[in-house]
């Protein structure tokens, strides 16, 4: 196997993998932005830039085959400098308001006090404590100067119920573009690069709600505060919600969620990046179809209809009087006379009971499932 | 020629020969004070504003900016203000130290050469003019007002191709899958992009900075993806809507000179009539390639496309015979373009061309013939003369028509042949047979006047000649006789363009002597290019010609002079490869393969005419798009 050196460090590499597989693979961190996992890298952000022997230009490890002999340095003073001239760049150029709220209220100049009162910018960002550009900053110990944020003009959509995109946070990564268009395959977000003199109203990754399926795939892309869960906006601070992986009770696929909970309450779902089948995506159900469960009109006892009024009734009650209902449709007009249909969200054992019950004890074929009705 | 007072470019290590810089003897009369570019700055005229000039080349890099890396789109915004900042006497002496940092930042990190290429060019004008900048920076300096400037975009592919089409536009527009937008670019330049995405020789693949690293882009390939997209009507254009205008201009031609320049006089509102000898449109593209390589459907959707913007097409109406100059200049036409080609057979200097044996035919005469469905010689076996693509069209044409012994004779060896090695490929791969290193000299027939062989000679390579290739030298006595039952001569073919114009505009070639740059004549209102101007060349620089024509009658029309501009004289300027020369090598290992279309069995392609070549699939294409660098060139010129 060919060979390469990162940081004096001597490794053997496949040929054909990128630098930053290299360093992964070897445990070696190299920050990365627009990097997203399993499509073409775009090589955008440029944070991941490292020095290679032999040239004067830094290099991004995303997307520069290794090659044999090559000597490459990830935390050089030079690389140090670049990496942290881009992150002011993209912390000075919208509104950030993670750094004004460093500042005690009473200090705030106009500046400070514009990007506060913008639109979804009153209180801690909903990106504050997992966001990727504030780790940088912090890393790098970038300090911008609040009266060089370039916070206003940007575009804000949030006509939505569910997404919100807040282009004064967005640092033009190109995740969601690629999470909508390579991963989801839905074509809603059209790449918007192009010459500065074609796109006077900047390059903002907007959404073709046409196309949309509100999927969210762009929302857990985003590595910053822009694209955000409107309902989970504002409940909690990253650090503050639990965990919890379960299986989506939608449909028989069974992806794989992550329930962010707090205080028992869960407030946000997203995918398991590296759990079967489904990845880390999700679709509109499983990921923000989550709130009913704490609807005040959610059934929590059987009813019983008298005299077309409902009232609460006990299992056993209930069910015998299906059982006795069914047996009286049987006796005057035969087993064809019932059906049953079986829901998407029950498992497949469930469902195959279901059919059991139909076919062997009321003996009809009249069995059928409501993905097909 | 001048010698610049201040040259930097290519850090001095070689100047380039940068003749067409020769400003003197420019058409325009437009001089350059000073230029900045990717390779440093030459200054002939010390006295130019530099910290404008910094200005202006800043503006034009944050204007070509593309949004996708943080610090080119973000950097040169600072650094555009920054230094119009200075311009305004708002400079700050730590500005200049910002602009010097910024400039080596966005240089060594930015994602293409729009950011890459920047800091050469600034650290050697700030550096150059260091007093002027310091002074900006202290408010002392004298602003000079009314500096002009130009500036032109270009990338070593762009500059290769003779009608500059935005390579690195379109293709990173195929990646991005939007097509409509590539397209849209293409025919900015190209007007028959189904066309030369098939047939094109590409000048551009063989400059491509990715055949440094691993394999050259598919140009070609990718401009026949858009054109088959086009074709099924997957692409919605940015509609054209240009001013009508009353002028009219007479086309001489329907070939692709003709037809380029009425696509693009139609793209500016004016109406043009072509008047066109042959049946079709096309010229050398529909009755010369053959239709394995081009189908003739593809030329049809091309040429309706010009109509569709005001071209009428007066079909078997040959200018010369049917209606001549003096006819068109009385029915009120402005302005005439002349791309009648290069139709014309040349001799071989055997004995026997000449005698009208029956089975004798010049190549180009026999291609026109089974382009029209003929089978226009008899016969089992074929002699082809010649080396180049038309010997290649013959020899495989010769094929499908049922010829089983098909002969390519050259005089030279493999290595020498003009013709494009896939061609070549191709054609052994169909069972042709070359025979190198002979010459024929005599023509042979039976009594009855029927061609019964051909009569050559063996040679062998002397000393390199002017073209640099060794000169075939006949060897004594190595006389021996093909026998065959037809012969195509295949070398060359010739102009004939006075047989309608003045002889004040026809060389002593029989070629049309127009203007390099702008098409026209010595008559006023005739312009020219093509074939008929250049003798025997490729398509793309017919169309370029259409196109530069185009736009030389406009300015003619609306002013009476059609003088080029500064913008003319830039793209001279940068067609010179020896500005490109000294790019570094690439400091990685290239690891991407370039991606092929599927080409039939030669068994199944020698049936038909078929089209042998199947276009690339929206995932190759977006593939194949993604290997470009964006080895885009920005040079800026203060006039
Ligand atoms: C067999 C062959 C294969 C070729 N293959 C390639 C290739 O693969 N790639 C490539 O780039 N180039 C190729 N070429 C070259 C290319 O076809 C020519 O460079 C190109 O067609 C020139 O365009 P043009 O408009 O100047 O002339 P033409 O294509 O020759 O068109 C001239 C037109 O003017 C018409 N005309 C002439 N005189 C008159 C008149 N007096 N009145 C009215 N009409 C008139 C003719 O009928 C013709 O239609 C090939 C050429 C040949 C012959
Ligand atoms: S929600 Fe899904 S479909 Fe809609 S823009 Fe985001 S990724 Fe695309
Ligand atoms: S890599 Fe792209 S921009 Fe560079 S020369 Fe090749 S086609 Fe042109």
């Amino acid at each position: 196997m060919p060979i390469l050196s990162i940081n004096h460090n001597s490794l053997e590499f496949q040929p054909g993998m990128t630098i930053l597989e290299v360093a992964r693979k070897n445990n070696i961190h190299i920050p990365t932005l627009c990097h997203l996992a399993g499509c073409t890298p775009t090589g955008q952000c440029r944070i991941c830039v490292v020095e290679v022997g032999g040239t004067d230009e830094l290099l991004p490890a995303c997307e520069t085959p290794a090659g044999e002999g090559m000597k490459i340095m990830t935390h050089s003073p030079g690389v140090h400098e670049a990496r942290k001239t881009i992150i002011e760049m993209l912390v000075a150029s919208g509104a950030h308001n993670c750094l004004v709220m460093q500042s005690p209220a009473d200090s705030w100049n106009s500046d400070q006090k514009g990007i506060m009162e913008q639109p979804w910018h009153g209180g801690l960002c909903p990106a504050y404590g997992d966001c990727r550009l504030q780790d940088l900053a912090v890393e790098y110990d970038v300090h911008v100067k609040e009266d060089h944020l370039a916070w206003e003009g940007h575009p804000l959509d949030d006509a939505t119920p569910i997404i919100v995109r807040d282009f004064s946070r967005c640092i033009l990564c190109g995740r969601c573009v690629q999470a909508c268009n390579d991963v989801q395959v839905n074509l809603a977000i059209t790449p918007p690069w192009g010459r500065r003199a074609d796109h006077p109203e900047g390059w903002y990754p907007a959404a073709d709600y046409e196309a949309c399926t509100h999927c969210g795939e762009c929302v857990q892309a985003c590595p910053v505060g822009a694209l955000f869960d409107r309902k989970s906006f504002g409940k909690a601070l990253a650090n503050e919600m639990d965990h919890i992986r379960t299986t989506c009770p939608y449909c028989g696929v069974g992806c794989q969620l992550l329930l962010h909970v707090k205080d028992g309450k869960i407030l946000k779902v997203t995918g398991v990046e590296d759990g079967s089948p489904n990845k880390g995506r999700l679709c509109v159900k499983g990921r923000f179809g989550f709130d009913f469960i704490y609807s005040e009109e959610r059934l929590t006892s059987p009813l019983i209809k008298e005299n077309g009024e409902f009232r609460k009734a006990s299992w056993d009650e209930a069910l015998d009087l299906v059982a006795q209902k069914f047996t009286t449709i049987i006796q005057e007009s035969g087993p064809d006379a019932l059906a049953g249909v079986s829901c998407a969200r029950s498992i497949n054992e469930d469902s195959y009971q279901m059919q059991k019950l139909f076919r062997a004890v009321f003996k009809t074929n009249n069995i059928d499932h409501c993905a097909r009705t | 020629m001048r010698h610049p007072e201040i040259d930097t470019w290519n850090g001095k290590a070689r100047d380039p020969d940068l003749s067409v810089l020769d400003m003197e003897k420019w058409p325009g009369r437009t001089t350059l004070r000073a230029i900045m570019g990717w390779n440093g700055i030459k200054v002939w005229d010390k006295t130019v504003d530099a910290v404008a000039l910094l200005a202006a080349y800043l503006e034009k890099t944050k204007d070509e900016s593309c949004g996708q890396c943080t610090p080119c789109r973000l950097g040169t915004v600072q650094m555009a203000g920054l230094a119009k900042g200075l311009t305004q006497g708002r400079g700050k002496t730590e500005d200049l130290t910002r602009l010097k940092f910024l400039a080596v930042q966005i240089s060594r990190t930015a994602r293409c050469d729009i950011g890459r290429t920047l800091a050469r060019p600034v650290l050697d004008l700030m550096e150059s003019f260091s007093k002027d900048f310091e002074a900006a920076a202290r408010g002392t300096k004298r602003v000079e007002e009314g500096q002009a400037y130009t500036s032109l975009v270009t990338a070593p592919c762009v500059a290769a191709c003779p009608s500059h089409v935005d390579v690195p536009f379109y293709l990173e527009n195929i990646r991005m899958d939007r097509w409509s937008e590539a397209m849209d670019k293409v025919r900015e330049d190209c007007p028959m992009p189904g066309t030369i995405g098939r047939v094109c020789v590409r000048p551009c693949e063989t400059r491509c900075r990715r055949g440094n690293l691993d394999e050259a882009l598919a140009i070609k390939g990718l401009k026949r993806f858009l054109a088959d997209r086009e074709m099924e009507g997957k692409l919605t254009p940015k509609p054209l809507a240009p001013p009508k205008r009353p002028e009219r201009v007479a086309i001489v031609g329907a070939g692709p000179a003709g037809l380029s320049c009425a696509y693009y006089l139609g793209r500016q509102g004016i109406k043009t009539t072509i008047f066109e000898a042959q049946e079709g449109p096309g010229g050398m593209a529909a009755y010369g390639i053959p239709s394995y390589r081009l189908p003739r459907s593809v030329i049809a959707h091309e040429a309706a496309g010009v109509e569709a913007l005001g071209a009428v097409i007066r079909y078997n109406t040959r200018v010369g015979r049917d209606i001549t100059l003096e006819d068109l200049a009385g029915q009120g036409y402005k302005a005439v373009f002349v791309g009648a080609g290069a139709p014309g057979p040349t001799r071989m200097n055997c004995k026997g061309e000449d005698q009208g044996y029956e089975n004798f035919m010049p190549g180009v005469d026999f291609l026109a013939r089974a382009a029209r469905g003929e089978k226009p010689l008899n016969g089992d076996r074929v002699a082809v003369v010649g080396g180049g693509n038309v010997a290649m069209d013959c020899v495989r044409t010769a094929r499908r028509l049922g010829f089983t012994d098909v002969n390519l004779i050259y005089r030279r060896t493999e290595a020498e042949m003009p013709a494009d090695a896939l061609e070549i490929k191709e054609a052994r791969e169909e069972g042709v047979n070359f025979h190198m290193l002979m010459a024929p000299i005599e023509v042979q027939a039976d009594a009855d006047g029927k061609v019964s062989g051909l009569k050559c000679l063996r040679m062998e390579l002397g000393e390199p000649d002017k073209s640099g290739r060794r000169r075939p030298v006949p060897i004594e006595g190595s006389e021996f006789v093909i026998a065959c039952d037809a012969v195509i001569p295949a070398i060359g073919q010739a102009c004939a363009v006075d047989q309608f114009l003045p002889q004040a505009v026809v060389s002593e070639w029989n070629t049309l002597v127009a203007d390099k740059t702008t098409g026209q004549t010595q008559v006023p209102h005739i312009f020219g290019g093509g074939d008929c101007a250049t003798g025997p060349d490729i398509l793309i620089r017919a169309l370029a010609a259409g196109k530069y024509g185009a736009k030389s009658i406009v300015r003619y029309l609306d002013t009476g002079d059609c003088t080029p501009g500064p913008e003319d004289l830039m793209e001279a300027l940068t067609g010179n490869p020896a500005l490109f020369e000294t790019d570094p090598p690439l400091p990685y290992p290239g690891v991407t393969r370039r991606e092929e279309a599927s080409v039939l069995a030669p068994e199944t392609r020698i049936q038909s005419f078929d089209e042998v070549e199947a276009g690339l699939s929206p995932a190759q294409a977006r593939q194949e798009a993604n290997r470009c660098l964006r080895c885009y060139r920005i040079l800026v010129a203060a006039l």
